[in-house]
């Protein structure tokens, strides 16, 4: 590779060289995996917390069997404007990722024996059904640790599976708006309540434009079966885990709580304006949106400088002045008068010029607001293989994000697959882990089991 | 699902779900935390980190039982002096608090030379190190990963950045929202026809923070099956890049790029935010179950028969009549009403949960989610706690400390040094303290003198 696609604009060109080697991605698939010791079973049903979390173990090898029923996961059907690649839409095909997939009715008596036999020999098993669905057909972790005591038995539920609310919406299902709208983080996010300018229809939460509470409550779920995984390595325990999406956002809602609990004060929705810290927004510029710092007084200082607007910084000289509500659409539109007449990319080259003044007032950052497809041209993700584009046999060929684990020198993440048809893996899995293939295999199939 | 209907009889919960909810908290519940494991008891974690992004990864490892050090430069964390309205509490920054839990405070720069010394001693004894400094930073101090496995070869050494160690943007400054904006996120989120927006959090730093912790832990398995350390390497702007869903699939395959449509959900329909007559409810029914649940509540099983087929109902023409129909349904009645309805004839229905209902919430308390402990310095907080619920869960034992707060503690428990060395490295500037005259580094106004000390 090219000294300069490595290097960038490090500040040690000898380090960055140094990790180039270490987590070379041409070196991944030939490096060992963290976890491929490990059994999971992914049961998660319409739901993309469940989804994502065995994605981050896959990645990291795991060998993550999903349990479908016999029509397949509704999360299959969970895709942009019913866009389908035979039987998946998009969203599952970027989970589908290094996965197994069989079906299984858990309903009938039988397939929940092949369930309880398959769970002997598995160290996880995911699941995101109604609170109590699971008990309630003998199957539940109640149950199966019985079975398995070293079994961890992941729970993903809105409301979780105990206390008040959780009893009271025992009969509601999962979902990311839901999620969202419970993790208090919505109700700060949406147009600035106290810019005079935003149309009242416009005053209410937002929630993020990706599933964001399903993705986090997939990355906590993830963390806390990677915990309870290293805890049974030294004990041989396994434990039941309840991750409630909505907690999973809660618990990074930055200081809301913190300030509410000292003040008994909420938080208004600022927009692209930051309460904390300002100027530190999105500012409309030649050719769309670009960010824009400088909020401790020395950067302040050097956005002034750099905006020539020596008065702006007199006029609102400390944090004090910049943190209020009422000045900082005033700031906002200051900045955007002198923004407006550069391209973001403009502004990057006036900003990291300045950034190299011996004589330079502070730090000022900039970025531009990429849109979806601007993303995948940046020559940055493409070297350090940011998206995969894999030609699969069944589904042609996708384009997925990567792991972001692949920079781990040792256990690089990766991604082998993108996705199987539904009960693609049934003959594999129920061969290899229970004997059970040919005839037998076409008994259960005639009787819907499988 | 037809059990689940067995189990939900006219909007009442029947005894097994009951039943099995109270021993769930038996094994979860908040009320004896303290007496249950804690997964990473053990593990010791250097952390040289300042905002939110680093000191966010420490503080999920400190809260599930890691000891986590932190090493702070002259100034301190840059968060000491980041506070909503510039608001402090006894000096303290809620800044400061919201990610720094459990820890243990040292006042030391590393690119002192004898610094440098001391932290190589830390790291034979530790098994992590975390830094979220600029690239190669380190390095420059001499603690680059090359350096740190000759001393400790089971260390476990995590850089996260903006855009990593190597490539051509390596070595960019990047914040929160620069993640947000370089990676998409900011692009999809607002509503339809109005502009791009942020999150009301800095949900990049937070979630890349999670998925540093879950590298960690990872590397901390795969340690313990086969005695190695490694180094990990990992992005914020690719972190969200990540978390985006569908979005990089479609673009790739329509060339079409995702637009911004509010609170609706492309994916899922209906899933929209709705006005009632006095709030706003969420409203998700995806399987035709659900659907049809929600049909019967609006009485409109025209609606059902209509467009039982959830693929039928993606199609936008289809989904902006479906949406249209509810939202004129849902101004007739009240958030709790449509509530109510929702846990009859389940589907999902919810209002939007702001931050006094959360911290008053008997449920999150009973959980665990919302903790309530006495700070020996600070007093009484009161702070969400990392999920997931655990039979091994993560507790809230004490919040931030001033700058050098534990020096004497760390270095003698740790290191054994003598309180004639300790105080040596004070007069030649390697470790130091708070300085008195700027308030956001110091204890409250009131300390003792002694209270939350751990040493001597």
């Amino acid at each position: 590779m090219k000294e300069k696609a490595i290097v960038g604009m490090a500040l040690d060109p000898q380090y960055a060289r140094f990790i180039y080697n270490e987590t070379n991605p041409d070196d991944v698939m030939r490096k060992p995996e963290a976890i491929d010791d490990m059994v999971v079973l992914d049961m998660s049903y319409g739901n993309y917390a469940g989804l994502f979390a065995s994605s981050i173990l896959a990645e990291l090898g795991a060998e993550v069997i999903r349990i479908e029923p016999p029509e397949g996961d509704i999360a299959r059907k969970m895709t942009p404007y019913g866009i389908m690649v035979k039987d998946a839409g998009l969203a599952y095909l970027t989970e589908g990722r290094n996965k197994f997939h069989v079906t299984l009715n858990i309903e009938s008596e039988e397939g929940r024996g092949i369930l309880k036999r398959l769970v002997k020999k598995a160290d996880v098993l995911i699941e995101s059904f109604k609170p109590g669905y699971m008990d309630s057909l003998g199957v539940g972790y109640r149950q199966l640790r019985e079975i398995n005591p070293g079994l961890i038995y992941c729970a993903v539920n809105t409301y979780g599976q105990f206390g008040k609310d959780a009893k009271e919406h025992a009969s509601q299902p999962d979902y990311d708006l839901a999620d969202q709208a419970r993790g208090v983080i919505m109700s700060v996010t949406g147009e600035p309540e106290l810019d005079p300018e935003v149309p009242d229809e416009y005053k209410k939460p937002l929630k993020h434009g990706n599933w964001m509470g399903w993705y986090a409550g997939g990355a906590w779920a993830a963390f806390g079966i990677l915990l309870a995984m290293f805890y049974k390595r030294k004990t041989g325990k396994g434990q039941m885990i309840d991750a409630a999406p909505p907690e999973g956002m809660l618990a990074i809602s930055n200081y809301l709580m913190q300030y509410f609990h000292l003040t008994k004060k909420k938080m208004v929705r600022a927009g692209n304006f930051d309460y904390a810290v300002f100027p530190y927004t999105y500012v409309r510029c030649k050719d769309g949106y670009t960010f824009m710092s400088g909020f401790t007084d020395p950067n302040w200082a050097a956005l002034c400088e750099i905006m020539n607007r020596p008065d702006l910084q007199k006029q609102f000289p400390t944090i004090k002045e910049r943190l209020t509500p009422e000045n900082q659409p005033k700031i906002q539109h200051e900045i955007e008068k002198f923004t407006m007449n550069y391209t973001a990319a403009e502004l990057l080259e006036i900003v990291t010029e300045y950034s190299r003044r011996p004589d330079k007032k502070g730090t000022v950052v900039t970025g531009r607001l990429n849109a979806p497809k601007e993303v995948l041209e940046v020559e940055h993700f493409k070297v350090k293989r940011m998206f995969v584009k894999l030609k699969d046999p069944h589904y042609g060929e996708v384009l997925v994000p990567n792991s972001t684990l692949r920079f781990m020198s040792k256990t690089p993440g990766r991604v082998k697959w993108v996705c199987r048809p539904i009960g693609a893996d049934n003959e594999y899995i129920y061969g290899k882990y229970l004997g059970i293939s040919g005839k037998r295999l076409e008994e259960l199939k005639e009787k819907g089991v499988v | 699902m037809k059990i689940t209907e067995l189990l939900i009889l006219n909007g009442g919960i029947v005894l097994s779900v009951e039943k099995y909810m109270d021993y769930v908290k038996k094994l979860l519940g908040a009320e004896d935390i303290f007496d249950r494991d804690e997964p990473l008891k053990g593990v010791r974690v250097l952390e040289v980190c300042s905002v939110v992004l680093g000191p966010a990864a420490t503080d999920y490892l400190a809260e599930f039982g890691a000891e986590v050090i932190k090493f702070e430069a002259r100034r301190g964390d840059q968060m000491r002096y980041v506070t909503p309205y510039a608001f402090f509490w006894r000096n303290l920054s809620p800044g400061l608090l919201e990610q720094n839990h459990n820890k243990y405070w040292v006042g030391m720069h590393l690119g002192h030379p004898k610094a440098r010394e001391i932290f190589y001693e830390f790291v034979k004894k530790s098994d992590v190190v975390v830094d979220n400094l600029t690239p190669g930073r380190l390095s420059k101090w001499g603690l680059s990963y090359d350096r740190l496995r000759e001393i400790n070869p089971r260390i476990i050494q995590l850089h996260v950045s903006g855009f990593g160690s190597w490539g051509p943007y390596t070595g960019r400054t990047s914040y929160d929202a620069i993640a947000q904006s370089e990676g998409g996120l900011a692009y999809i989120t607002g509503f339809e026809g109005r502009g791009p927006l942020k999150s009301g959090v800095w949900i990049a730093d937070w979630t890349t923070a999670l998925m540093c912790a879950v590298a960690i832990v990872a590397a901390l398995n795969y340690r313990e099956r086969t005695g190695e350390g490694q180094y990990i390497d990992y992005s914020q702007v690719e972190n969200v890049i990540r978390f985006l869903d569908w979005t990089w699939t479609y673009v790739d395959m329509t060339g079409e790029n995702r637009e911004r449509v509010g609170n609706r959900d492309l994916a899922i329909c209906p899933s929209d935010l709705f006005d009632c007559k006095d709030g706003w409810v969420a409203i998700v029914a995806f399987t035709e179950e659900e659907f049809m649940g929600l049909c019967k509540a609006m009485d409109r099983m025209d609606l059902y028969e209509k467009f039982a087929d959830p693929l039928e109902r993606l199609k936008d023409e289809n989904a902006r009549q479906i949406l249209k129909e509810i939202a004129e349904w849902a101004k007739t009645k009240t958030v709790k009403e449509v509530e109510e309805l929702a846990d009859k004839y389940g589907f999902a229905a919810t209002h939007v949960v702001e931050a006094d209902e959360a911290y008053y919430s008997e449920h999150l308390r009973e959980r665990g989610a919302i903790m309530a402990y006495d700070d020996p310095l600070y007093g009484e907080f009161v702070e969400p706690c990392y999920p997931p619920r655990m039979e091994t869960p993560a507790r809230l034992k004490w919040g931030a400390r001033p700058i050098g707060f534990d020096n004497e503690f760390v270095l003698t428990k740790y290191l054994g040094l003598s309180m004639e060395e300790i105080e040596q490295l004070y007069e030649e500037g390697v470790i130091y303290r708070w300085n008195p005259d700027v308030k956001p580094q110091c204890p409250p106004p009131d300390w003792d003198g002694k209270k939350g000390l751990k040493f001597p």
